[in-house]
């Protein structure tokens, strides 16, 4: 029929039903967006459930991820403070250790030098451990003079590395690098991200089956009406976009929600933790959801929902067939 | 504008319940399609509409080999021909306006153009009045017109009904038929099943006739 009818068209025509079809498309859009959301506030007790069930899915890992980021930014305030040690040999003169610290200044990856002299670390020894009756006693002062070097790069092989090069220096007797520590914090965090991310996995997959079954019995509920506009032609995309629509809306509602008790929670938890963090003497927050972090939430969120139903209702529309 | 070449259809491979079927409709014909319960009329229209596909041989609808459209162009095609269902096929929860309106809310006619045209739908199936009701609101002659003011809203050039004076009575169904004559007037193709042999005698067009599946007669009209 379509063969016959075009020829009697023309082009213009065509070019026409572009525009109008674009604009049929959109009006499509609106009314489906408008009608879905419509659908769900006729159910608010059922619609809050399945939006409550999305939350709890999201706020785990996104709790995760957040205290990960506040673990990041502790990260790189250990990494400043991330020094060398170099002791020089006992019979190294004040004079020879300082020219050895201007060398040791030059040298390339060397950042910053402090000269501890013997008796600087004598004191700084006596003050610490309150000991000083029983070391003044000492004959002479037994403590070498030390330097501490900031490296330029904190990366623990670089600073490996700069440790050998120190070494070689004439009058140097040791190099002591605290790294172990660094570096099981490291692990640590990198194990904390990985946990993360599988269980954002896991709980992303636990979102789409969530609003998969949500959108599966609305299509079951739906399912005449389904069948009545296939048998008038409607292609698969215009049968799927309502249940789209209430797929990202479930997802955008979860996602509001988690986002709310995210928020509660580090209200909740930020005295407890601040305080834990001043035992050890660090400053550390919980840091917040900002703007970008919320709008990511949210997208993922409504972007979860979606999936969710696309799956629900391409595996449905397969087994609907009009009668 | 319909040709059917040696077409056969086997459901799960059992027995035909359509064979050997060869048959031509002119454009802007007129006809009747007849036979006992089950002798396959809904199935040939099926076929038509492409929710079945034949086991054997060929239908064209308007020069195209239906079988060998793919399936993404099958919701186009279908727009082209108005069906009217031996079940109404009404949306119950929705007015008799938005029942009449879903073809062209489903091809995306913009709404002024579409309110236009199911009024004009609806006037012509004397149902203008009603077009806030819901479909359980009216009587089964009702429902089954606003079914037929959904299947010419669109001015398809082919028009199929399955059954469309199924449990009505003589009256209402001979009103229906007029209807239906109406449209084959303004040069639409018209295909109807029905078992009213009575109703079907006196309206004067081509009938085919089926039993168990094959085409036993093809009488002209008189
Ligand atoms: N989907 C199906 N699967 C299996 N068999 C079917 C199917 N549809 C129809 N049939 C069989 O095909 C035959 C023809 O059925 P059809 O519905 O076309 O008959 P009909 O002429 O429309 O009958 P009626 O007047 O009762 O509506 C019947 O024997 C029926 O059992
Ligand atoms: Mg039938």
């Amino acid at each position: 029929m379509s063969r016959e009818s075009a020829p009697a068209r023309g082009a213009r025509s065509h070019r026409a039903t572009t525009g109008s079809r674009w604009r049929a498309w959109l009006r499509h859009h609106r009314a489906m967006g408008q009608d879905s959301a419509r659908r769900l506030l006729r159910h608010p007790l059922g619609s809050l459930l399945t939006m409550l069930a999305i939350a709890i899915a999201l706020v785990l890992p996104a709790g995760l991820w957040l205290a990960l980021d506040g673990a990041r930014l502790l990260d790189a305030e250990l990494d400043e403070s991330a020094t060398l040690t170099v002791y020089l040999a006992p019979r190294v003169e004040a004079a020879e250790a300082a020219r050895i610290e201007q060398a040791l200044a030059a040298r390339p990856g060397v950042a910053e030098t402090r000269l501890i002299t013997a008796a600087e670390g004598m004191a700084e020894f006596q003050q610490a451990l309150g000991l000083e009756d029983a070391l003044t006693r000492l004959p002479g002062n037994p403590l070498p003079a030390s330097i501490v070097v900031h490296p330029v790069e904190t990366a623990p092989a670089v600073v490996r590395d700069l440790a050998e090069g120190l070494k070689a220096v004439a009058g140097v007797e040791e190099v002591r690098l605290d790294l172990a520590w660094l570096e099981r914090l490291r692990h640590l965090a990198e194990l904390g991200r990985r946990v993360t991310l599988g269980l954002a996995v896991l709980f992303g997959l636990g979102v789409l089956l969530v609003v998969g079954n949500t959108i599966r019995l609305a299509v079951e509920n739906r399912r005449q009406e389904i069948e009545v506009v296939t048998l008038i032609g409607a292609t698969h995309p215009f049968v799927r976009r309502p249940f789209l629509y209430s797929g990202a809306w479930f997802g955008l509602g979860g996602g509001l929600l988690a986002w709310g008790l995210l928020t509660l929670g580090s209200d909740w938890l930020a005295a407890p933790v601040s305080a834990l963090a001043a035992s050890y003497g660090a400053s550390f927050s919980l840091p917040r959801l900002g703007p970008a972090g919320s709008a990511m939430l949210l997208a993922c969120s409504t972007l979860l929902g979606w999936l969710g139903a696309w799956i629900a209702v391409s595996r449905h529309l397969a087994q609907i067939r009009p009668r | 504008m319909i040709a059917f070449e040696h077409v056969g259809k086997r459901y799960g491979g059992r027995y035909d319940a359509l064979a050997h079927l060869d048959f031509r409709v002119r454009r802007g014909e007129m006809v009747f399609l007849t036979g006992h319960s089950g002798a396959g009329k809904s199935s040939l229209l099926r076929l038509i509409m492409r929710l079945e596909r034949p086991s054997r041989g060929r239908i064209l609808v308007a020069g195209h080999d239906i079988d060998r459209l793919h399936h993404s162009q099958v919701p186009f095609y279908r727009r082209q021909i108005g069906v009217v269902f031996q079940d109404h096929q009404l949306l119950f929860d929705r007015s008799i306006y938005h029942n009449v309106a879903l073809p062209l809310e489903i091809q995306g006619v913009e709404p002024r153009e579409a309110a236009r045209r199911v009024r004009a739908a609806l006037d012509k199936v004397g149902l203008l009045h009603r077009e806030k009701a819901l479909p359980i609101e009216l009587s089964g002659g009702e429902q089954q017109r606003v079914g037929i003011a959904r299947a010419v809203v669109n001015k398809p050039a082919l028009l199929l009904a399955d059954e469309p004076t199924g449990n009505l009575d003589p009256q209402l169904s001979a009103d229906i038929m007029r209807l239906f004559e109406d449209f084959h007037r303004i040069g639409t193709t018209v295909m109807i099943a029905s078992h009213d042999l009575a109703l079907i005698a006196r309206l004067r067009h081509r009938m085919l006739r089926l039993h168990e599946g094959r085409l036993v007669a093809d009488e002209e009209a008189a």
